[in-house]
């Protein structure tokens, strides 16, 4: 087989109808507005868990702040009859991702469970999966961060520190997902459990308003909520086929 | 009006002379540089004990994993407790002199500092569990351990992640034995790699294959972290 046959046939596989569904798992999380209450604690479970930096004040004002998880806030109408509605922003995983096919070196991708992933050795920091990225989730290290005695101690192993010059974003944990199915495995299963792997963040939600799973699984969890008729995905005309579904919240007429 | 170009001249010289230093010294550099790092150097630290892996598993054929139980139920293969030597040795060659030494850490309740050198940049997850159940030998990675005094790495002298096993180049396995060879494979990705190309997984067992290799297992995220 020729150079070029094989491109083609890769190209082929890629461009196949339905080839995201034939994925082995496809994690999705949903994300129910009406339990969310903006209260953050997502965001500190998600910076515990995966080694984000506090980038200290200088780089926060230079807007450098890395959170992998944030709450978006939103107002709405005048004073005194303001509504705050709020809204928790990670990357989306989107199937169709823009940021994906812009890499230079493919050091984000789409892996065999569906999730856009990010490989931090690869990456050489042209930033450009940032600026095609349609929810700006994507964070750069403009420097290296230290974390002070002793609260290296609280690292997690499972997660590398990454280095300046890199670019990052959510996970959906996958050092958890990739636990899971040890876990499995040494139980002789082949697949995981629904509610076996939860992100820190699912985990955390004081008002269980995030849902994680596997959306090739019907009977999971996550694909019940996604067939609920409040579900509606960020920035959808966009055509990005993202994973993380947000179920709207209901509010009184009037 | 008469123009000399001879100060322009002059300059250019200069420039020349610059440049040809600028390359000659970029090659003599590079050069250095692929002699430093290209080199391998055998790694063998000085462990607190003068700890013979010959002598127990080469000599007395002890199983790795009877000392390094956590290989097969754990990330990290572990490293034996004193209490695990003392088992042994509070019959076995108690009057020599290197176990005196090891009676002294029990005597006194301390730890062996023991030297960690087989060691995985800290941005790659590798399970001894996996493997170890998959049936591979652990002188795949590991090289001939019980033929060695003292255990040995080849690695590069700098201070990138890569290291060289001091393998004879077999890359073995329980069952099927000598599966694929490339003399002095560096400790590195393709060490990795080329294994997980090579090897489907059935029924949980590691099976050469011509093509392919295991689901999931060429992901870069089933190394990387």
């Amino acid at each position: 087989m020729s150079f070029l046959d094989r491109i083609t046939e890769g190209w082929r596989k890629n461009r196949k109808p339905g080839y995201y569904e034939d994925f082995d798992y496809h994690w999705a999380m949903t994300i129910d507005l009406d339990q969310c209450s903006g209260c953050g604690a997502c965001v500190t479970a998600c910076q515990a868990e995966n080694n984000l930096p506090i980038v200290g004040e200088d780089a926060f004002t230079k807007g450098r702040e890395i959170k992998w998880l944030r709450i978006e806030h939103y107002w709405e109408g005048e004073y005194p009859d303001v509504k705050l509605n709020v809204i928790p922003m990670m990357c989306q995983h989107c199937d169709s991702a823009p940021c994906e096919t812009v890499c230079p070196v493919s050091a984000t991708y789409h892996n065999q469970d569906g999730l856009n992933t990010q490989i931090y050795n690869r990456c050489i920091g042209t930033r450009s999966c940032a600026v095609y990225c349609p929810y700006e989730v994507r964070y750069f290290n403009y420097n290296d961060h230290t974390w002070e005695s002793p609260l290296d101690q609280q690292l997690n192993p499972d997660v590398s520190v990454r280095e300046k010059g890199v670019m990052e974003k959510c996970t959906f944990c996958i050092q958890r997902i990739r636990q899971a199915k040890d876990n499995a495995k040494d139980d002789g299963r082949r697949r995981v459990r629904d509610g076996e792997v939860q992100p820190a963040c699912v985990q955390t939600c004081p008002s269980k308003a995030m849902v994680f799973g596997d959306r090739n699984d019907p009977q999971s969890q996550v694909s019940q909520s996604l067939n609920d008729p409040r579900s509606y995905k960020v920035l959808d005309e966009l055509n990005t086929n993202s994973s993380v579904v947000y179920l709207k919240k209901v509010e009184a007429e009037g | 009006m008469n123009v000399s170009i001879q100060p322009a001249l002059k300059s250019l010289q200069t420039a020349a002379l610059i440049a040809v230093v600028a390359v000659v010294g970029i090659f003599v550099g590079y050069f250095i540089d692929f002699l430093i790092t290209d080199n391998p150097e055998v790694s063998a630290p000085e462990q607190p004990i003068a700890f013979s892996h010959k002598i127990h598993a080469g000599d007395n054929e002890i199983p790795c994993q009877y000392c390094h139980t956590e290989a097969r139920r754990s990330p990290s293969a572990g490293v034996p407790s004193v209490n695990k030597c003392m088992g042994c040795h509070n019959e076995v060659a108690t009057e020599s002199p290197l176990i005196r030494q090891v009676s002294e850490y029990w005597e006194n309740k301390e730890p062996i500092p023991w030297v960690k050198v087989h060691d995985l940049p800290d941005f790659v997850h590798f399970t001894h569990k996996r493997h170890v159940q998959a049936g591979i030998a652990c002188q795949t990675c590991h090289g001939p351990v019980e033929t060695m005094d003292k255990i040995s790495v080849h690695s590069r002298n700098n201070d990138g992640p890569t290291l060289l096993a001091s393998t004879t180049g077999e890359i073995m396995n329980s069952e099927t034995s000598a599966v694929a060879a490339t003399q002095n494979d560096h400790w590195e990705m393709g060490l990795c790699l080329n294994c997980h190309k090579q090897h489907d997984v059935v029924d949980g067992k590691a099976v050469r294959v011509d093509d392919g290799g295991f689901d999931n297992g060429l992901d870069c995220w089933t190394c990387h972290k």
